[in-house]
């Protein structure tokens, strides 16, 4: 009787899962922060997938014809914008169901500084330009993103419509929390000058007028003798304390910054799954780092 | 009677060519205006079909007839062009989905046309083979052209330069077929399939080629500064997209400032179509809308009154024929005098004679009738087909 209850409960399961995926909106992203606002918008009802290895910059990254053919039969394909997971660019997508989660604010994009203007065959001179495309460190423009986040996912499933805007607010008060705390902190800075490590940190620095400038470092390299050298000669002019990093950078790195008076602070962009926590848990983290730096000082 | 048709057909067999030749009339007579009702019948169906299910098209100001024939049939005559911004407007009306078309380019006979996957869902189409296009680069042929040009998934088609003497504009695509359709009986039968990126690289508009700021050749470097980079024609670029080269492909420019021929719309619903259209009316607009159906109906208007024309034609042309063959058998009735005064001198009466020949003419009429049958039939196999390749092109 016993084993009978026991295979009557697996196939019930079984059966529920196999109806939870016919039924749960099928939803690709192109980056992790847009896939836990799905998730977190949609709950039980939304099947949010972000397909990218761990371990790769998703910015970066060009994913296969197997993957591609699942973003092909997504219900929903969430864009970032301006220009990020340039991958974008060069596959066939169908129109139906991308939803571009920037569009709102696309006049706002920042254009990347750095840009190289070259000439060949008929075309004559054009330029290889780009925006920056970390949005959702700016938590009003997160807020945007999510946004339109859920009126996609509640255009796809109206009938559950009520059940995700619960989602949507939940998210919402999130981002204004973290918006608040992070203003909060860009207050105690004032100004002050901060180094970044890569060139992610615009939209952060302009929402919170972060004095921030940024080199071109990765955290597993070791930077080289001329990077150093080019460091030194921003920090006369530009004398920052702190230096945002992606990741923790090696421990040699971090003891030649202590070495020249500026202290680590990692503030994780978290454009991939983080190990630990999610999306949420490591904005509160980097804003927490950027408190305790500020008050070691 | 069985010993006239026997006459008859021994007579028939002794002067083959001239009863081949009244047999081959007598076909004709009876196969020309069948098929011509068979195979308009089919054009219509084919024409109306496609028009019906496709609600409304967008295009430049110009001939609607050039664009609805490129954009639904992939004619060889190019529409003016417009931008990739057309349809972007489209879909930021949120009234219905625009499918961007770019039917410019061909290959090996067959129209290249550049789209974006929605139209495979729009159109019903399945892969039959391999897979659909996930890379620029890539193509998916239509059942007929698979067939015609005995390709399949794994195989590599280049695209044709547009003209002989651009020896120094467009380099030809080399395109992997990553799939085959299974036959739509349309005009899809007959296309190559890629994604709309795909043909503005083969137009030039996008390119992939060596990285400059590592290219050390100073041949290929004309001049090099912090802000601007000067290439020579040297400069090596890719005729062939692979994922090792793929992420050295780029556009110059918004995309939305690129080159389409027509955008398919599928509005949301009725109100949907009825409001875009309205966005279309005016001077100042710049595009056209129209509802294709319209326009195949118009032209088939005109191909009906060609048809009528064509009709009466056949008409003459069917009785000045049966006057020729009426005078071939009098003029045969002639030659035969000789054996017909044998026939009486044997003691056979007028009307035996009037038999034989009677025998000839519905052996000869029947023969031909039946051959003219038998065309109709091949004919009425093949006609989706022929009327996909020579009239609706």
């Amino acid at each position: 009787m016993r084993r009978f209850q026991a295979v009557s409960l697996m196939l019930t399961l079984t059966a529920a899962t196999a109806a939870y995926a016919e039924s749960a909106l099928n939803v690709y992203s192109v980056n992790y922060p847009l896939q836990y606002f799905a998730q977190r918008i949609g709950g039980e009802h939304v099947n949010a997938v972000f397909p990218a290895p761990a371990d790769v910059d998703p910015a970066y990254w060009v994913p296969d014809a197997d993957v591609i053919g699942a973003y092909q039969q997504a219900d929903l394909i969430l864009l970032n914008g301006a220009g990020y997971a340039s991958w974008m660019d060069k596959v066939s997508l169908p129109k139906r169901g991308q939803v571009n989660t920037s569009a709102s604010f696309r006049d706002a994009y920042i254009p990347m500084a750095d840009k190289v203007t070259h000439s060949h065959g008929p075309g004559g001179e054009h330029e290889h330009t780009g925006f920056a495309f970390t949005t959702w460190l700016d938590f009003v423009q997160a807020g945007q993103q999510a946004e339109a986040v859920c009126v996609a996912i509640k255009k796809s499933d109206p009938d559950r419509a009520a059940d995700y805007e619960a989602g949507c607010q939940s998210v919402a008060l999130d981002l204004a929390a973290l918006d608040s705390a992070m203003m909060a902190v860009s207050r105690t800075y004032q100004g002050a000058p901060l180094m970044g490590s890569h060139p992610v940190y615009q939209y952060l620095a302009r929402r919170y007028t972060l004095n921030l400038r940024s080199v071109h470092w990765e955290p597993h390299d070791t930077p080289t003798v001329e990077q150093w050298s080019e460091f030194r000669h921003t920090l006369s002019e530009h004398p920052a304390r702190w230096m945002l990093w992606e990741a923790e950078p090696l421990a040699e790195t971090a003891e030649q910054l202590e070495a020249l008076g500026v202290r680590v602070v990692v503030f994780d962009p978290c454009g991939n799954r983080p190990d630990e926590g999610d999306w949420l848990s490591v904005m509160r983290s980097n804003i927490q780092a950027l408190t305790d730096a500020r008050s070691a000082h | 009677m069985r010993d006239s048709f026997y006459l008859a057909w021994q007579y028939i067999r002794f002067n083959r060519w001239k009863s081949i030749t009244l047999l081959a009339c007598v076909m004709i007579i009876a196969f020309l205006p069948l098929a011509l009702e068979l195979l308009l019948d089919e054009s219509e169906k084919q024409l109306v079909d496609r028009a019906t299910s496709t609600p409304l098209v967008v295009g430049a100001r110009g001939s609607a007839l050039d664009l609805v024939m490129n954009a639904l049939y992939f004619g060889e005559q190019v529409p003016r062009r417009m931008t990739m911004a057309a349809a972007d407007a489209i879909e930021a009306t949120d009234l219905a989905l625009p499918i961007p078309m770019y039917v410019r380019f061909r290959a090996r006979g067959a129209p290249i046309v550049g789209t974006t996957l929605d139209y495979f869902d729009f159109r019903g189409l399945r892969i039959a083979d391999g897979r659909n296009l996930a890379m620029m680069g890539e193509c998916v042929l239509g059942a007929a052209v698979a067939e015609q040009l005995e390709l399949q998934p794994g195989n590599d088609i280049v695209s044709s330069p547009e003209n002989l003497f651009d020896l120094a504009g467009i380099y030809p695509l080399k395109m992997t077929v990553v799939g085959v359709l299974e036959r739509a009986h349309s005009s899809d039968d007959l296309a190559i399939f890629v994604d709309i990126k795909t043909t503005w690289i083969i137009q030039g508009l996008g390119h992939g080629h060596q990285d400059m700021e590592k290219v050390t050749d100073p041949q290929s470097i004309l001049g090099r500064s912090d802000t601007s980079i000067t290439a020579s024609a040297k400069l090596f670029h890719y005729t062939e997209i692979t994922p090792d080269n793929v992420n050295s492909f780029h556009f110059h420019g918004g995309l939305a400032e690129y080159p389409i021929t027509a955008v398919l719309v599928e509005p949301h619903d009725d109100k949907s179509g009825t409001i875009l259209q309205g966005r279309y009316i005016g001077d100042e607009a710049t595009e056209q809308i129209i509802r294709p159906r319209e326009v195949v109906d118009e032209l088939l208007a005109n191909i009906f009154r060609i048809k009528n024309l064509l009709d009466a034609v056949i008409l003459l042309v069917g009785l000045a024929t049966l006057l020729a063959i009426t005078l071939v058998f009098a003029l045969s009735i002639r030659l035969r005098s000789r054996e017909m005064d044998t026939v009486f001198r044997l003691g056979c009466r007028r009307a035996t004679m009037v038999r034989l020949v009677g025998a000839e003419i519905v052996t000869i009429v029947a023969a031909g009738a039946l051959a003219g049958l038998l065309a109709m039939l091949i004919l009425q196999q093949f006609a989706s087909e022929l009327v996909r390749s020579l009239i609706i092109r």
